[in-house]
């Protein structure tokens, strides 16, 4: 135990003398957290999404046309939308640039057709490299459409005085008739008002979670359900970088001067694994503690998070002993181990959010410690002591270990 | 000529060692396929929803108007279900309250409950939202038109709305007619991450090699000079880029019928791209003294980039100040080309500004890479 212990210490001081790689490999995690997590944080307005680039063209400029492009000039519509009037040809070029999520065409003779309530249509010109804010505007127009619609047929008799309006001269127009017509429009405006002031029918939006979790989701909620996959990535990373001793050795030549020592094979493999598990160990409280300081990441009970990283540090450290000892040589291992490492995090998902994974990635997810680790990481954050995830990871360890060990003492001894 | 022949020679070399590597087509085609796919399926074209977005319907009322109103909200892009009760299980919940009816006959404003369950799709949830907002102008149209009288007797007959005004919506000229779908963007952002990091990584990893191992020293034996090897280890990682990028096309025309608008632009773009990651790439290989930390800075880099460049998701989803940052990003020049060239089908002059970032960046980092290019350690 003695000369395990002096390997282990031997071997933690030769990598902390030359710890830039490691660093490299701790820095990742928190720096694509932070990336994941500046770009999809819940917005502090309670919108999801920023304001929408839209162009505005009036080919119409008439009384109806300049009363859909004030709507757009409503406080809560200059914060959904930042809309920039245009002309057709200006709109047209920025479009084919890509510089507005929409363009809304107002045609010719929009007031006229909708005095003379008549159809007509409402273009919306939509960016094609674009997926979700095209469609947005599209549908926000079709609700001006009900509501201007709606409009047109219940001021329909005035409509069609203003309509007259604009055809006769203004000195043989009947001045005098248009009293009673404001007194029809006023009851109108009165009997609509009933529904309208206030609104008859409203809607109250609210965000629901499945039951027990929690209400509010914030920006370090975002950070915590990202770093435990990042972290887990990246661990197995820093392991697979360690325990590439176990090779280097055998390759330079410096297991054989070992072995002429009274160090006997088991005592070197368990100083290896154990130092890789160990070491995994303290890379991952570094990262606690990183992800603490710098984006309040909350872990859930410190003990039960404690042993879930332990466990998944045991099983990496045995997982690599195992390749390792299957492997003919240090670029064979180093060619073999990040493919391996990547596609456990692509399917196992530190890469991407498990829930929205077709479901062949997620049942492929299920073989990989990255998933277990994750939803015991989730397990833990929402008060639950990870169960599952700490036995299939120590019994899958376990399993790894015992076949890890005797490969290994067969390719140690000299 | 000869030299140039030379300098061909040793960059082809190269190459042939790297394709013989078993495991570079893992890295260069079998990986980043799955990567398409993945992102792909995610942002297929309509499916960033559902093609039918479900709401689930609790109508407690007791009149006539809940069903009234339930018959309007439905649209041939939604899915209704009705419940009793509140459900445990919903993406969407909208309840019509007991005294729905009653409320509406005695003219009383009322609110109804519409409940998101978080993590439910963003979009099919904004869809539905934006169906009821419409459902109820809808309702508040019809009752200001028609809802003079008693309103117990409203549903028994009235004329119909008529949606005079409508909305039309398409394209802009001279771009695409159909939806692209989501291979169209997963497969150059994942062409244009794997391209970053694996000519970092590979070429990165070789030049410290030849330098650690005597290789380039040897080199200088031969009529070459230390800049012909510099220029050949520079053109051998171009190439390896470019190989990348052209199997991952053949492979995405195949089988994921990959549009790039025009095709030898879009190489073009790759072309000018895959220039800097090469002079990047030697530039690390020279600086870096251990192969995990150019695995490490590669990862980091690739990754850091394809992120903020939008490799991975959609930039307008992106803050306006992040979507700004981006630029600093070589992967947001070649990723907004590709998207000049197969979105808004565009030529020479609408990617010109993109291509002189990119060779800029190109020459800087090439002046660097060559500056710091060691023979020996």
């Amino acid at each position: 135990m003695r000369r395990l212990l002096l390997v282990l210490g031997n071997d933690v001081r030769r990598h902390l003398k030359s710890p830039l790689a490691i660093l490299i490999y701790m820095v990742i995690p928190l720096a694509m957290t932070g990336l994941i997590g500046v770009i999809f944080a819940p917005r502090t307005e309670g919108r999801e999404l920023p304001p929408i680039p839209v162009l505005l063209v009036d080919n119409d400029k008439g009384l109806a046309s300049k009363l859909l492009v004030s709507s757009f000039d409503v406080d809560q519509m200059k914060k959904m939308f930042q809309v920039t009037v245009t002309d057709e040809a200006d709109g047209r070029k920025r479009m084919g640039r890509g510089q507005a999520s929409a363009m809304v065409v107002i045609p010719k003779g929009f007031t006229v057709d909708l005095l003379e309530a008549r159809p007509v249509t409402l273009l919306v010109v939509k960016n094609p490299a674009e997926q979700f804010l095209p469609d947005v505007v599209e549908e926000f127009m079709n609700t001006m459409a009900v509501m201007l619609s709606g409009v047109v047929q219940a001021f329909a008799d005035e409509v069609r005085g203003i309509r007259a309006m604009l055809d006769l001269k203004v000195d043989s127009f009947p001045w005098e008739t248009l009293g009673p017509e404001f007194g029809k429009a006023q009851k109108k405006v009165v009997a609509a008002s009933k529904y309208l002031n206030p609104l008859l029918l409203r809607l109250k939006t609210e965000e629901t979670k499945a039951p027990g979790a929690r209400r509010s989701f914030t920006q370090a909620d975002l950070f915590s359900a990202i770093l435990p996959g990042m972290a887990i990535m990246f661990l197995l990373f820093i392991v697979q970088t360690l325990m590439r001793d176990i090779i280097s050795e055998r390759e330079d030549g410096k297991l054989r001067r070992m072995m002429t020592t009274p160090l006997r094979p088991l005592e070197l493999i368990g100083a290896r694994i154990f130092g890789g598990w160990v070491m995994g160990v303290a890379v991952l409280l570094v990262m606690m503690a990183a992800g603490t300081l710098v984006f309040r990441v909350t872990w859930g009970p410190f003990g039960d998070f404690l042993l879930l990283g332990a466990v998944a540090s045991f099983w990496t450290a045995a997982f690599f002993a195992l390749l390792h000892a299957l492997v003919r040589n240090r670029n064979q291992a180093g060619a073999l181990s990040a493919p391996i490492i990547l596609a456990f995090s692509l399917f196992g998902g530190s890469m991407m959010n498990p829930e929205v994974m077709p479901k062949a990635f997620k049942m492929v997810g299920v073989l990989t410690p990255n998933r277990w680790f994750i939803d015991g990481a989730a397990a833990v954050r929402q008060g639950r002591f990870p169960f599952v995830s700490l036995i299939v990871l120590l019994v899958s360890g376990l399993v790894l270990l015992a076949l890890a060990v005797p490969a290994l003492r067969r390719r140690t001894s000299v | 000529m000869k030299r140039i022949k030379r300098i061909l020679h040793v960059a082809g070399n190269d190459l042939r060692i790297m394709v013989g590597d078993k495991i570079f087509f893992f890295w260069t085609l079998a990986f980043p396929i799955l990567f398409i796919v993945l992102f792909g399926l995610l942002y297929k074209a309509g499916d960033n929803a559902p093609a039918v977005a479900e709401l689930t319907v609790v109508n407690l009322d007791q009149g006539r108007w809940g069903a009234y109103f339930v018959e309007k909200i439905k649209a041939p892009n939604l899915e209704l279900t009705m419940a009793a009760s509140e459900p445990a299980e919903f993406s969407r919940l909208l309840v019509l309250p007991a005294d729905f009816s009653a409320k509406i006959e005695a003219r009383r404003d009322q609110a109804l409950a519409f409940k998101k369950r978080s993590g439910a799709s963003t979009k099919a949830a904004a869809r539905v939202e934006t169906r009821l907002y419409q459902t109820i102008a809808r309702v508040l149209c019809e009752l200001v038109l028609y809802g003079e009288g008693d309103l117990t007797k409203f549903l028994d007959g009235h004329p119909e709305f008529r949606d005079i005004v409508r909305v039309e919506s398409r394209f802009p000229e001279k771009t695409v007619t159909v939806v692209p779908s989501g291979f169209d963007h997963s497969i150059p952002g994942t062409t244009i991450q794997f391209i970053m990091m694996m000519v970092i990584i590979y070429g990165g990893i070789s030049v410290l090699e030849d330098r650690k191992k005597g290789v380039l020293g040897r080199m200088l034996f031969s009529p070459l000079s230390a800049g012909d090897v510099y220029q050949a280890k520079l053109l051998g990682r171009w190439s390896m880029g470019l190989l990348q990028a052209l199997m991952l096309f053949v492979v995405g025309r195949i089988f994921f019928r990959l549009n790039l608008g025009s095709v030898p632009l879009a190489l073009l773009v790759i072309a000018v791209f895959a220039l800097a990651m090469a002079a990047l790439s030697v530039f690390i290989g020279s600086v870096c003294t251990k192969e995990d930390m150019i695995i490490g800075l590669a990862v980091l880099l690739a990754n850091m980039f394809a992120g903020l460049g939008g490799c991975w998701w959609p930039n307008e989803i992106v803050p306006p100040a992040v979507r700004k940052a981006a630029m600093i990003s070589p992967a947001y020049w070649a990723m907004d080309a590709l998207h000049k060239l197969r979105f808004f089908q565009g030529g020479f002059p609408d990617i010109l500004p993109h291509l002189g970032v990119l060779l800029t960046l190109a020459i800087v980092l090439a002046i660097v890479a060559g500056r710091s290019f060691r023979i020996k350690d």
